[in-house]
């Protein structure tokens, strides 16, 4: 085995690239910081159990395992940071009894990729909000979602929105048990409209029709109208269009929007709204998150929650160069004498480098030099 | 906005053509006897891609096209994910069906516990069937002349697609087991249903409109 070669869907980011990954993070963390999002960092491994909620299995699939020497339990490496976060929500801050609204960046890793465009190690950037299950709840998250895309100027973006509690509240209307609703889940999800008629083929009416209709049902903001004649009036269909219609509302002329009732997002958490953003030029979407209350009940409390997230790593190909300020050379042999000044451009932000080898300007990325004057040091053009 | 659509050559893109039709596409060229893999249409925002059969969920997956139309065998070895299914095509039929040489106790032989040798170009499938019924099957994947496997004692059985059955006649084999039916699908990439919605909906509209019965 060549041993420079990475493994499949990991790779390196180079110089130019790091830099400006770099920033759109702290650009993004701090328009977390200035929406009131405190931030916190998870550790990269973390027991099994706190890691995955029990029964997803698509998470599980997901995440590396290894054994931990000091416990003799099972450790896994995060493959989403979610969880990490509602588990400091729910446990470690839960004398908060309010609002509390979490940020955070950072690794995780997966076994497979998400897709064929995806790294096996995405940079998650994200934010969450707990304690409010108001839809002015949804609206703030997805308002902060837009414009984090909007600051590293994502093209023509779209927001699409859906809302799991439709397909939960007919599945769990027409009786279906969990593992047919899994498997009607998994085929819903891909608009498998043959698959669908088959499994929903015995079910009764007004289920059946629902569930044929579901996965026609999407498009513009008129799909609301049509998913009310369409779909029985159960509770939770009704809440959830009530919902879906103050979104439209929310961010009419502001964002092109479009609603898919059969979307699920593939997650097993999420509970109510969900919503992603598209962009021409990515075969898939570019952030993602929704509703998933009470995913802290497993730590001890059950508080609603939704949020975002996305991978830093789909973005490298849009976030703006960043025109690599030249720096001042000085030359090896000036040094130690010019010590104090070399620190004194530094420290005002100047990139300072010390030329070992007589290297030219593009090189070295020089445009200026620094050189001994009458009374001191001067800089003067390098070329 | 273009429109870019992936289709295999052979039965899948002649069985297209009327359903192209019905929503006003005409390739500008038969890929049949040109050997251009990207064929322009009477639309200048849509055009074909020609590909492998079993690479056209690869294509509307990776987004390199936005449609495509593939078997349902090719979908179920791929896993269709990631990948909007919307519509049976009810083209390109046939049945992917367990097949034996003639005089081979089938019966005695898949009985629960026991163990088989399987030839397939499809061995998730083949290996999701025979686990439904209880039996162990080490799959030999081949890439075409299945049905050769059991005459030269390869395998015990094969998993193919049967359409006439022509084939197995002439080599002797019987199809014993109906596993699926098999057609056609309409595949989307899920982003440009989204983000091509207006430009995409209409043409779907016009494939469900003319689907054969």
């Amino acid at each position: 085995m060549r041993n420079w070669l990475l493994p499949e869907y990991i790779a390196d980011i180079l110089p130019a690239t790091a830099r400006q990954v770099e920033s759109a993070k702290a650009a993004m963390l701090e328009q977390f910081r200035c929406a009131g999002y405190e931030l916190v960092l998870p550790p990269l491994i973390e027991y099994v159990d706190s890691l995955i909620a029990e029964g997803d299995t698509a998470l599980d699939l997901k995440t590396f395992k290894l054994d931990d020497q000091l416990s003799g339990h099972q450790l896994g490496l995060r493959a989403d940071i979610t969880p990490q976060v509602a588990r400091i929500d729910a446990h470690l801050l839960g004398h908060r009894t309010g609002v509390t609204r979490l940020c955070y960046a950072g690794s995780v890793v997966h076994t497979r990729p998400n897709g064929l465009m995806s790294s096996r190690q995405p940079m998650q950037v994200g934010a969450e909000l707990y304690g409010y299950a108001g839809i002015e709840a949804d609206i703030e998250i997805i308002e902060l979602m837009l414009s984090t895309l909007d600051q590293v100027k994502v093209p023509q973006l779209r927001l699409d929105v859906g809302h799991t509690a439709i397909f939960r509240g007919l599945a769990t209307a027409a009786g279906l048990s969990p593992q047919a609703t899994r498997e009607l889940f998994a085929v819903l999800q891909n608009k498998d409209a043959a698959s669908i008629a088959e499994q929903v083929a015995g079910l009764a009416e007004p289920y059946r029709s629902a569930f044929l209709a579901l996965p026609e049902l999407y498009g513009p903001a008129s799909v609301l109208e049509k998913a009310r004649t369409r779909l029985p009036s159960l509770p939770e269909v009704e809440l959830a269009l009530m919902q879906l219609t103050a979104i439209a509302r929310a961010f009419e002329g502001r964002v092109a929007i479009s609603f898919d009732l059969s979307e699920l997002r593939g997650t097993h958490y999420h509970t109510g709204l969900i919503f992603a953003a598209y962009a021409p030029g990515w075969a898939v979407e570019l952030a993602r998150g929704g509703r998933y209350d009470n995913v802290g009940r497993r730590f001890g409390r059950a508080r609603p929650a939704t949020g975002f997230s996305l991978d830093l790593r789909d973005l490298i190909q849009i976030l703006p160069e960043r025109g690599s300020a030249m720096g001042v050379r000085v030359a090896n042999r000036h040094l130690p004498a010019a010590q104090g000044e070399v620190e004194r451009l530094r420290a005002a932000g100047e990139v300072v480098i010390i030329d070992y080898l007589g290297e030219s300007a593009e090189a070295i990325g020089c445009n200026r030099e620094l050189i001994p004057a009458a009374d001191g040091w001067q800089i003067v053009p390098f070329n | 906005m273009t429109l870019t659509i992936a289709l295999s050559k052979g039965r899948i893109f002649e069985e297209t053509l009327p359903l192209l039709a019905a929503a006003g596409i005409v390739p500008a060229e038969d890929p049949e006897s040109s050997r251009k893999l990207i064929i322009e249409t009477n639309h200048a925002d849509v055009r074909l891609v020609i590909v492998r059969a079993s690479d056209v969920p690869t294509y509307v997956q990776y987004g390199a096209a936005d449609l495509g139309i593939a078997g349902r065998d090719v979908l179920i070895e791929h896993g269709g994910d990631g990948l909007y299914q919307p519509l049976d095509l009810n083209i390109a039929k046939c049945k992917m069906m367990v097949a034996v040489e003639n005089g081979f106790d089938y019966q005695n032989a898949v009985r629960q516990g026991a163990r088989l040798k399987i030839a397939t170009k499809y061995p998730k499938i083949a290996r999701e069937h025979f686990a439904a019924k209880g039996v162990h099957v080490d799959i030999i994947k081949l890439y075409g002349s299945m049905e050769l496997a059991p005459l030269v004692g390869l395998a015990d059985a094969i998993v193919d697609l049967v359409s006439t059955g022509g084939t197995l006649r002439a080599n002797n084999l019987v199809a014993v087991e109906h596993i699926i039916d098999i057609s056609s699908r309409l595949v989307v990439n899920q982003a440009a249903l989204k983000l091509k919605y207006d430009r995409i909906q209409p043409v779907l509209d016009a494939f469900a409109s003319a689907v054969p019965a």
